[in-house]
């Protein structure tokens, strides 16, 4: 078995499934099922393939990385079977870091969740983090690098590398993505001072770099802005949908906004935020008073606010003139006295892809205001190019049309599919005699590249970076590269030293130079808390400039069509992980496809209703895209969401003509002029396209199952919440039972009591700080092996999501409702109605009063399903784990990415949330070891969503607890039931919403849930 | 014709007298006139039940009811037994909490199982009463019997019966206004 | 001239049939050689038996998701059929125990048919709790026999509850079926010719003689069974309605369903055998024995039973709206207003308005409009069966999981191919057994009542109607 060496083992699991050697070994080893072996769809044979494997190349050392990493949370004195070991790490996501913790499983990373001691993270992730875990066990990530098309690996590359580039007056482009590491940009400049010929630009579709331009012309240099909401009374979002996970920090910033709303008695005080956006963001509907206007709007919005302002604080006479259609507007007068009443302690911000003047002119709204230093900050970031990066790409595409360029090193760029239209970037490449590219798949750039490096996944690379507000953290590697690929600091290192050296070295280095002395303990820690305290960016000390003027405005007359990055899938670079394609979109509820929303006016007058196709039409290129009618969206305008409509990246990302999945590519409607909104045509056709939404009916219809006040009702009505107040009288057998002193309705026979030596599990879910992101859905999916089913399943009504999260439209204003979200997962009812419906008592309560799903037992009647008032149960149609895990030539990789500790459910069998009952127990039966008793102390058990969610909206723990969290807040008079009248006893309850809107802005619609 | 063939194979062994009458009539009135001359060994045959001939015959209440009776407790206790072995005592659950011993629930399965056990009892019951099945009877090696489930009327006095003398019982038919007479043999 | 006129029960049997004719006629379907449509008609039976196999065998092979079930309708077509079937399974018991009960003599045209009818339906019916699981091969965990997990059925379930019922339903009717087959067995043994004919008659008919010894066991066991049927009867649809009133879905938990149900499976069942009859006496010329009178009088029921069903609709209303509960009132607005409105509307046509035309004497009697009826009927409850499961799961209690059901081919296969085994059993009963109770026809008729004999002559005398004197008052 020599060919089964350490670097090899992953990249050799399939080859040696076919390895003859191998068989005859394993024939041996398992004789009776010696013919399973070939068959890579079962999943018995695949865990026999690891079973062998193990026996061949010894246990921890074939999948631990070679260098030393440390663990998280203990210290393995050697792997212990079945016992997770936790890694600290860090995801870079459009050039910041966020600070993660890796759970793995005998070596192998499963599960994603938040490092507690990082800022950007407190313990929290959004959607991208979760499914980064997918990505990395993607069988369709690229396998090696290729050659003009042609299988090549990285040894070829390294030689070619060393012969093309030793000739330092080569003229080479190098276009990077955003990317915070020190390591990298030291080989940067390496780079750049070799080759004196090369130019560096840093390209993002969506990038940072207006707001670096917008503060350079407020305050003279280039700097980020970062917000510290925790101080912020007022916060004033344009068009800025900070709380989605689009935005490169959404994790700290939606932990601080939501730490503000923390709501668990009439005494306490929430921050007010206010929204003017013209589609309908999470951040909108977070909102407590929010504004429809057009996108291309927003620049005069600002201005008209500065305006407002001039006349009531000091510092912005240069706007004192401003006069255009906001200055009068009522919003904008109460927003702008609410503001100036609460100088110092309010935070305005704008959306990033607005123009830098609008960014300046909110610059000095902030300034003006004195936020700085208090909610606002102005960091110096080393690694930021001293360049305007989108003008200086554009130069460089012109430059190779010209021919100006001999290389063009693309790095983790995928500019073909993602570059403004009128660049035809990929037309530029083709007067380039070398293309080469590093990405994570064989993408549209990979195409026309003629050397394409596949990218090492962060979870298998050694790097390192700085988070958003400058925490500098070490990407640990989890395993080893799966394939044949080179992380981006290799990759540099190849082109510049032909060798790709260690990237634990180069690392290693880097920190090295932070530290004259103790580097080694210096090391572990950083390793061991996976960030490094020592120092971050420095806040800059500004002064407003005094040339600071109005933006220009542009505002467009006719029909805006706005582009924005996807909620899902982000600018296209996560659309072949099934879990977001399928992650429904916070808003609109829709999986697998983007469309082209408008409000219901626009659609009237367009005459279109849902998955009508319409053409958009900007400067003569049109695309073909459904459309979908969003509430609160403001008219005239047309939102549009950029990633789909791929082709030859993956089975999930491409275009799927059976099922008529994958969405429309809306990049060739993206120009350097309009990169935010231009103004285009919309018309329709008579064609229809089919969207799979996994919610059809959006009102309420006048039920109780959403409550909600403003927090000045709350204070009049702590009870506001209650059954008896919603309805005018008790919950039925309420009085019974209080006459009986029992505390919940009375029922027809004496229930069943629990073992008083046992934990009793409860979850409460505040509505008051989720905002609807959905990454609850994500982390469940992750920990618990949740099927990916695919479009026509989900438009069948097949979603198989544990948790669900449910957006209603509340209000009569159908113009501009307001958006509630409530996330929905099984309710455990201590009566439950699944368990006395089945025939065979598939489930039942366990003694810690969790209802449990027996797998092995259930038939599939679909009866628990049907008697479930709350619908939170999942059947499976069809043996969904087979598509999902055994399609592709290499089956075994994202069987991977299964949680061991989870069954994975069989065709025909009903599943739904647990509770994350493989955690509960974990936790018990450690406690019983420790104490003697099954009860773990409080926030030792976190379900996946709870520890998921950056609102800390979930609390799950122990009732028999009184001083538990959870017991606090049930008792809390926030907290209701749903269906209480049903008298099923969930365990699962909600905290009402509470909305802190401005008084002279109160529009009653808003108020009240809808009766 | 009138001679089955067992006779030329073997020694013929007389089975009994078996007479035709015209009607049901006619049926009931020769049941009298049998019953009255002592026989007890006999039996009639019609291809329907024939009003009022039990009288006649003076035939006893039937022990069917004990029978179903036994059968329909034995269902009834049979089934509180099952469900509480299965559901109490050996692996009782706790299913939407309610108790172990959920008499109500059991009332649909319990009333199946009695009806269940009763019929079973009627049937079987019956056919065992009445000696059924059989397949062999020396009444069968008459052909003119078959007329008996169509539309033949028989009164048939076995020589099994204490009193029984060949002649005198073709006698005592013939004067019952039989319309034919013939001996059976097994 | 008397303003009275009385009118006689019409002669239970048409025609001056005597015993030896009405053997002969009933009979002779039997014996005779098989007619040549007999065998286009299996013909087409066994292809609608193969739609069924295929339809069947696609399901085990690739799973539910065949079907067009979703989230949040657990329950489609194979529900609604299982229901279906067996309501149309409750008219033969009916017949044979409840009208036997109550002396209703012109029953025993009808109750052998009426009995096979019922017990091929329940067939059909039996075929779907079935196959419409998850996990077909695992089907047996719903009897309390012991396995490998050491588990029990779960008692508290209707859904178990309706095993012991249906299968115990079949059981008893099985068995009354053939404990009133077994004289008439024993004449066809007696008429058949051939060797194969005779040895399978005779094996089946046990030996019966027709001894009145005999007769008196049967006749009591006979009246046991029609006394345990009738409740059971009642019962089994009962039982089944609490597959839906047991649970908590607004629409199916309602106390009305037992009584109403147990009315509606009466009226298709009714419907059903009215169908089959008037072909069936038409084919093999029987009229003469399943007259218009037994049609009118089963038009009669339909009629009753129809507006039963009909009196239960209006009263879920009425308590929706009296309740107060707003899922209920809201379930119940959404079926007749909402997006399934078409379904509900079939409904109400079918099984509310069309038996109503019934009062009509000329109608009710008229064959043609009798047959149209019977299968409008059927419609209807079928569409009642949808209404019920598909409408109360599409719109329940969270708006958020609101969806809309819609079939797939295979629903309509599987549906369409249970009719395949009805006919395919009811055919090979039309051939090789007695379709008329011949033992109960003969004993129905006068010549059967020794009183009806002349003491002396003890020759026939036919019974004289006595036409009772008008009361009218002379001065």
């Amino acid at each position: 078995m020599s060919e089964v060496t350490q670097n090899t083992y992953w990249k050799s699991l399939n080859e040696l499934a076919q390895n003859q050697e191998y068989k005859n070994f394993v024939e041996r080893e398992f004789p009776e099922n010696a013919t399973e072996l070939n068959d890579g769809v079962s999943r018995r044979g695949f865990l026999r393939v690891m079973g062998a494997s193990i026996a061949l190349a010894g246990f921890a050392a074939c999948r631990r990385p070679v260098q030393k990493i440390l663990p998280y949370s203990h210290q393995p004195e050697d792997i212990v079977p079945g016992i997770p070991l936790f890694y600290a790490s860090a995801m870079p996501f459009q050039g910041s870091l966020t600070g993660l913790v890796i759970e793995n499983h005998e070596g192998r990373p499963t599960k994603v969740e938040g490092n507690d001691l990082h800022p950007a993270s407190h313990g929290n992730t959004n959607a991208y983090h979760q499914a980064s875990m997918l990505e990395m066990y993607d069988p369709d990530r690229s396998r090696r690098p290729s050659r003009n098309g042609a299988k090549s690996s990285t040894a070829d590359f390294a030689t070619f590398a060393s012969e093309y580039f030793a000739d330092t007056n080569k003229r080479i482009a190098f276009i990077s993505e955003a990317n915070s590491s020190p390591t990298y940009n030291a080989l940067k400049n390496s780079a750049l001072s070799k080759f004196g010929n090369a130019s560096w630009v840093t390209f993002e579709p969506f990038g940072e770099d207006n707001i670096i331009e917008g503060n350079r012309i407020a305050f003279g240099s280039r700097l980020r802005t970062h917000y510290n909401y925790t101080n912020a009374d007022v916060v004033v979002s344009l068009d800025d949908d900070f709380l989605a996970a689009t935005h490169p920090n959404n994790v700290e910033y939606a932990k601080q906004v939501t730490g503000r709303r923390k709501v668990t008695s009439t005494s306490d005080n929430m921050s007010r935020i206010y929204s003017v956006e013209n589609g309908f963001t999470l951040t909108g509907s977070f909102a407590d008073n929010r504004l429809r206007i057009k996108a291309s709007e927003i620049g005069s919005f600002a201005n008209a606010l500065a305006g407002a302002l001039s006349s009531r604080i000091n510092g912005l006479n240069a706007f004192s003139s401003v006069n255009n259609s906001f200055s009068n507007n009522e919003f904008l007068t109460a927003l702008a006295d609410d503001l100036a009443s609460n100088a110092g302690r309010t935070a305005v911000s704008i959306g990033l892809d607005h123009s830098a003047e609008a960014h300046a002119v909110v610059a000095a709204i902030n300034y003006a205001l004195g936020n700085t230093g208090s909610t606002v900050s102005y960091l110096e970031v080393p690694h930021f190019d001293n360049q305007n990066n989108m003008e200086a790409f554009a130069d460089v595409v012109s430059g190779m049309k010209a021919g100006n360029f001999d290389a063009v090193v693309l790095i983790g760029t995928n500019p073909v599919f993602t570059a403004p239209a009128n660049l035809d970037f990929s037309g530029a490449l083709a007067n380039v005699e070398e293309v080469i590219q590093l990405s994570s798949y064989s993408d549209e750039t990979s195409k026309k590249a003629s050397w394409h490096v596949g990218r090492s996944h962060y979870l298998e690379s050694w790097g390192d970076g700085f988070s958003y507000g400058g925490a500098r953290s070490v990407i640990q590697p989890q395993i080893q590269p799966l394939h044949d690929s080179l992380s981006e600091i290799e990759f540099l290192s190849t082109i510049i030293n032909g060798a790709k050296g260690s990237g634990y070295e180069l690392v290693q280095n880097t920190f090295n130079g932070y530290y004259r002395t103790g580097f080694n303990n210096k090391w572990k820690d950083i390793l061991h808390d996976g960030i490094d305290i020592t120092d971050g960016f420095n806040a800059a000390r500004v002064r407003l400039s005094n040339s600071i003027a109005p933006a220009s405005e542009s505002a467009v007359s006719g029909i805006e069509v706005v582009i924005r990055p996807d909620a899902s899938i982000y600018d296209g670079r996560f659309a072949n992980l099934g879990w977001l394609q399928e992650l429904p979109d916070p808003m609109t509820k829709i999986t697998w496809d983007n469309v082209a929303l408008m409000s219901p006016n626009t659609a009237e007058q367009l005459g279109v209703k849902n998955e009508d196709v319409v053409s958009v039409t900007i400067n003569g290129t049109s695309i073909e895209i459904a459309a979908w009618i969003q509430p609160g969206h403001v008219d005239n305008s047309i939102s549009l969401t950029v990633g789909y409509g791929r082709e030859g990246i993956g089975r999930v990302a491409d275009y799927d003509n059976e099922q008529k999945a994958g969405g429309i590519n809306v990049y060739p409607l993206r120009s350097t002029s309009g990169m935010l909104f231009n103004s285009g045509t919309i018309s329709a056709s008579n064609s229809t396209y089919a969207i799979a939404c996994v919610q059809d009916h959006h009102s309420l219809e006048g039920r109780d199952m959403y409550r909600q006040a403003s927090l000045s009702k709350y204070r009049e009505t702590p009870d506001f919440a209650s059954f008896a107040y919603v309805h005018k009288y008790e919950v039925p057998g309420m009085k019974e039972a209080e006459e009986m002193d029992e505390d919940a309705p009375i029922s027809l026979f004496d229930e069943q009591t629990y073992p008083a030596d046992e934990p009793q599990w409860g979850m409460a879910i505040d509505l008051n700080s989720c905002f609807g992101c959905g990454v609850c859905v994500i982390a469940c999916q992750s920990e618990n092996n949740i099927p990916v089913i695919g479009k026509t399943e989900v438009n069948r009504g097949r979603e198989m999501h544990w948790i669900r999260n449910d957006r209603y439209y509340v209000g009569d204003d159908t113009g501009s409702p307001q958006a509630v979200h409530q996330p929905v997962p099984c309710m455990h009812c201590e009566l439950a109605p699944c368990e006395q419906v089945c025939p065979v008592a598939a489930t039942t309560h366990s003694d810690d009063g969790m209802n449990q799903m027996t797998y092995n037992r259930c038939i599939g009647t679909r009866y628990c399903a049907n008697n479930c008032p709350f619908k939170v149960r999942r059947f499976n149609f069809f043996n969904y784990p087979k598509e999902y895990l055994t399609t592709g030539e290499d089956p075994d990789i994202i069987q991977m990415a299964m949680n061991p500790e989870v069954t994975v459910r069989f065709r025909g069998v009903m599943e739904k949330c647990t509770y994350c009952v493989q955690r509960v127990n974990r936790a018990k039966i450690n406690t019983k070891i420790e104490t003697g008793s099954p009860k773990p102390a409080d926030g030792t058990v976190k379900t996946a969503c709870q520890q998921a969610c950056p609102a800390d909206a979930i609390y799950f723990g122990d009732l028999t607890d009184n001083n538990s969290v959870v017991s606090q807040m049930k008792h809390n008079e926030r907290n209701y039931l749903m269906l209480e009248e049903l008298n099923v006893r969930p365990r699962t309850s909600y905290m009402a919403k509470l909305s802190n809107p401005n008084p002279v802005l109160v529009k009653e619609t808003n108020q009240e849930p809808a009766h | 014709m009138d001679t089955p063939k067992t006779v030329t194979e073997q020694q013929p062994e007389l089975y009994g007298i078996l007479a035709e009458f015209r009607n049901p009539k006619e049926l009931v009135d020769a049941s009298k006139v049998v019953v009255e001359a002592g026989f007890d060994k006999f039996d009639t045959f019609s291809p329907f039940p024939i009003h009022g001939i039990d009288k006649a015959m003076n035939l006893q209440k039937s022990k069917l009811g004990w029978i179903v009776l036994g059968h329909g407790l034995l269902g009834f206790s049979g089934a509180l037994a099952m469900i509480t072995f299965m559901s109490v005592m050996d692996y009782p659950l706790n299913i939407s909490g309610k108790p172990f011993f959920n008499i109500p629930a059991w009332v649909p399965v319990t009333f199946e199982l009695t009806v269940l056990l009763s019929a079973f009892g009627a049937v079987f019951g019956m056919f065992f009463l009445n000696g059924l099945p059989k397949l062999h009877n020396p009444l069968f090696n008459v052909e003119r019997f078959k007329k008996a489930t169509d539309d033949g009327f028989f009164v048939c006095i076995e020589a099994a019966d204490s009193k029984f003398q060949a002649d005198q019982v073709k006698q005592l038919l013939e004067e019952a206004g039989a319309s034919h007479i013939e001996e059976v043999y097994d | 001239m008397s303003k009275y006129e009385y009118i006689p029960e019409p002669a239970l049997v048409k025609g001056n049939h005597d015993f030896a004719s009405i053997t002969k006629l009933v009979t002779d379907v039997n014996l005779r050689p098989t007619p040549k449509l007999w065998y286009l008609y299996m013909l087409i039976a066994n292809a609608l038996l193969g739609v069924f196999l295929v339809a069947v065998g696609y399901l085990i092979w690739e799973g539910t998701g065949i079907w067009g079930l979703m989230n949040p309708v657990g329950w489609g077509w194979a529900i609604i059929n299982f229901v279906w079937w067996v309501g149309i399974g409750h008219a033969g018991t009916l017949i044979s125990a409840i009208l036997f009960l109550f002396r209703q003599d012109w029953r025993t045209a009808i109750n052998r048919f009426a009995e096979a009818m019922t017990i091929f339906a329940v067939i059909c019916a039996l075929m779907f709790p079935g196959i419409h699981v998850g996990r077909i091969w695992v089907i047996y965990w719903v009897f309390p026999i012991p396995n490998q997990m050491y588990m029990w059925p779960n008692f508290n379930s209707p859904l178990l509850w309706d095993v012991f019922a249906v299968s115990t339903y079949f059981t008893v009717s099985l068995l009354f079926w053939y404990v009133g087959l077994v004289p008439d067995l024993a004449t066809l043994r007696d008429k058949a010719t051939d060797k194969i004919r005779k040895f399978a008659y005779g094996i089946f008919s046990l030996g019966w003689t027709g001894s009145n010894r005999h007769w008196w066991n049967y006749e009591k066991a006979y009246m046991i069974l029609a006394g345990l049927a009738t409740p059971l009867v009642l019962s089994v649809h009962t039982i089944v309605s609490f597959d839906f009133a047991v649970s908590m879905i607004p629409g199916w938990h309602t106390t009305i369903f037992p009584p109403y149900f147990v009315a509606g499976a009466v009226f298709s069942g009714f419907a059903m055998v009215l169908t089959l009859m008037l072909i069936t006496r038409k084919v093999y010329g029987m009229e003469e024995i399943m007259t218009n009178d037994h049609m009118e009088k089963m038009n009669i029921i339909i009629l009753v039973t129809g507006s039963m069903v009909g009196f239960a609709y209006m009263m879920e209303f009425f308590i929706a709206w009296y309740s107060g509960v707003e899922y209920e009132k809201a379930i119940f607005l959404l079926r007749a207003t909402g997006p399934y409105a078409w379904a509900y509307w079939i409904m109400m046509l079918c099984n509310v308005i069309s038996p109503q035309v019934f009062w009509s004497k000329k109608l009710r009697t008229s064959v043609g409009f009798t047959f149209f009826i019977s299968i409008v009927v059927n419609i209807g409850m079928w569409f009642e069966r949808f209404v019920i499961t598909v409408t109360s799961l599409a719109n329940d209690y969270l708006p958020s999981s609101w969806d809309y059901f819609s079939p797939t081919i295979w629903d309509v296969l599987t549906y369409v191919g249970t009719f395949g085994i009805f006919f395919t059993l009811f055919l090979a009963f039309l051939r090789f057994l007695p379709m008329i109770a011949i033992a109960e026809i003969k004993a129905v008729l006068p010549q059967a009542d020794p009183h009806n004999y002349d003491e002396v002559t003890k020759e026939y005398v036919p019974p004289v109607v006595e036409v009772p004197k008008p009361k009218t008052e002379r001065v």
